[in-house]
């Protein structure tokens, strides 16, 4: 009969083996994301400085360009309000 | 040493079959745990795969880029300031450019307008790589577009060329598409709309003299905060960025300190503090009487602490596994699909995001750091309380 601490050691193992092929699967699909060269070329070409995510705000659609008091420049006491922003550090 | 580890095996037995035993609340505290490390693992692996993005997409961004600034907010820079940076040795061309949003009332969408002064009517941006590129549509009569995937979609192009915006002052402004950005860069020009300086100009009703930006390439990249710093001298009230504040950017924008970020933390520590309460006050009639019968064969505080240990460690090592899998899985394959709301937010545009998260030890050792460890450490003293029960007061 199997021992309690063997099904627990062949989890584990498991375990490693299920992640690293997330992670070989992951590696490989690294070249998709620049598209063969595509988009650094684009990038170059037009001077792009920032990555399409959000669109909603200005701020946060370039948000290397933009400085951090942009998000309460729309009127005195502006507070901000877009969901988007939750997701990035507020610099 | 085959002992020690025999004495460790027969203790994860017997830490096995106690859990095992009281599977109803193993599999409670199971369930929450995984969910935890989820969470915590899945905002981690997002925002890894996010800067890695960053850092492959944005290799290639301007050396230096030179905007104005006024009462802290950005205006047009005039084209009669670049005469003005001839003397800094170094700069090997400079691009004055013009680009801006423009809000889209009949969907509520935003596009990124840029004009380029290497487009013009009768030629398009020479090296720009297009999916779909029609210079026979060029006429000089007709004001030239090319444009990005969400914007064909949000648009409803679909087969035709031209489409219309509004000016500032509600009169119309024709386009023809001359060329469109492939998908597969989606991540950078799903919103864009590229046209000639000109029109970019006359769209926005921009003076004449005015472009929003200067792109300044560098022939010597190690010289770029150099120059950077002698332009901010010459151009008073002038925001200079380098090619390298842009990256940093990126590097630090996806973090622990957002708001998801916060979130993730403090559901995690709220679901630790709940395990730790549980473990604390749970030692049951029958729990009790275990002890006090290990204690009576012989068995040592040290030891019966070494079984929770273990039971604890079983319980976090699976709820880890789980969770971190399931993390990856929902990144990679569902593209984040709990966080996705979040990242697009109101955003009426809906960019294909790619996330393909990179896999790196450090991070591995963070989200165990912020999951396991404090599971541990609050399972110790609940431990020594239940090892050092006195066995003639219970049996």
């Amino acid at each position: 009969m199997i021992r309690h601490a063997t099904f627990f050691l062949l989890f584990c193992l498991l375990f490693v083996c299920f992640n690293a092929a997330l992670w070989i699967y992951s590696a490989k699909h690294q070249q998709t994301l620049a598209g063969d060269g595509l988009v650094p070329e684009i990038v170059g070409t037009l001077g792009l400085t920032d990555l399409c995510l959000a669109t909603d705000a200005r701020y946060i659609r370039h948000l290397s360009v933009s400085d951090p008091l942009s998000p309460y420049m729309n009127h005195p006491g502006a507070l901000e309000h877009f969901p988007s922003s939750a997701l990035y550090v507020p610099r | 040493m085959k002992t020690f580890f025999n004495r460790h095996l027969n203790i994860l037995d017997y830490a096995i079959g106690n859990l095992w035993r009281g599977r109803f609340r193993s599999v409670s505290i199971l369930v929450v745990f995984t969910i935890t490390v989820f969470m915590v693992a899945s905002f981690s692996l997002l925002s890894n795969s996010l800067r890695s993005a960053a850092v492959q997409l944005l290799e290639t961004v301007p050396e230096i880029i030179v905007q104005k600034l006024e009462a802290g907010r950005q205006v047009g820079i005039s084209i009669d300031e670049i005469p003005k940076l001839d003397t800094i040795y170094g700069i090997s061309e400079i691009n004055p450019r013009i680009w801006g949003y423009y809000f889209d009332e009949i969907n509520g969408a935003n596009y990124t307008v840029i004009g380029d002064p290497r487009f013009g009517r009768d030629q398009l941006i020479p090296g720009l790589p297009l999916e779909m590129s029609s210079p026979e549509k060029l006429n000089p009569a007709i004001s030239p577009a090319v444009v990005g995937t969400s914007f064909v979609q949000s648009r409803r192009v679909g087969q035709r060329s031209n489409f219309s915006l509004f000016r500032p002052d509600l009169s119309l402004k024709s386009f023809r598409i001359v060329g469109s950005f492939s998908d597969r860069s989606s991540m950078v020009t799903a919103d864009l709309l590229v046209t000639t300086i000109e029109d970019a100009r006359d769209l926005f009703q921009i003076q004449a003299n005015q472009v929003t930006d200067l792109l300044v390439s560098v022939a010597n990249p190690s010289e770029v905060n150099v120059i950077a710093g002698k332009i901010d001298k010459i151009l008073a009230g002038s925001r200079v960025i380098t090619r390298n504040q842009i990256q940093k950017t990126y590097q630090v924008a996806f973090g622990w300190r957002s708001g998801v970020g916060l979130i993730c933390m403090l559901g995690a520590v709220t679901a630790f503090a709940i395990l730790a309460w549980d473990r604390a006050s749970s030692l049951s009639p029958d729990e009790a009487r275990e002890v006090a019968l290990m204690k009576m064969v012989g068995w040592q505080t040290s030891d019966v602490m070494l079984v929770r240990f273990w039971e604890s460690a079983v319980l976090s090592t699976i709820s880890f596994g789980l969770g971190y899998m399931a993390a990856w899985i929902h990144v990679l394959f569902f593209k984040g699909a709990l966080f996705l709301p979040i990242l697009l937010g109101w955003s009426v545009l809906k960019p294909p995001v790619v996330l393909v998260p990179v896999f790196r030890f450090s991070d591995l050792l963070l989200i165990g750091s912020l999951t396991i460890f404090p599971y541990l450490a609050a399972t110790i003293i609940p431990a020594w309380r239940s090892g050092t029960v006195k066995p003639d007061a219970l049996v």
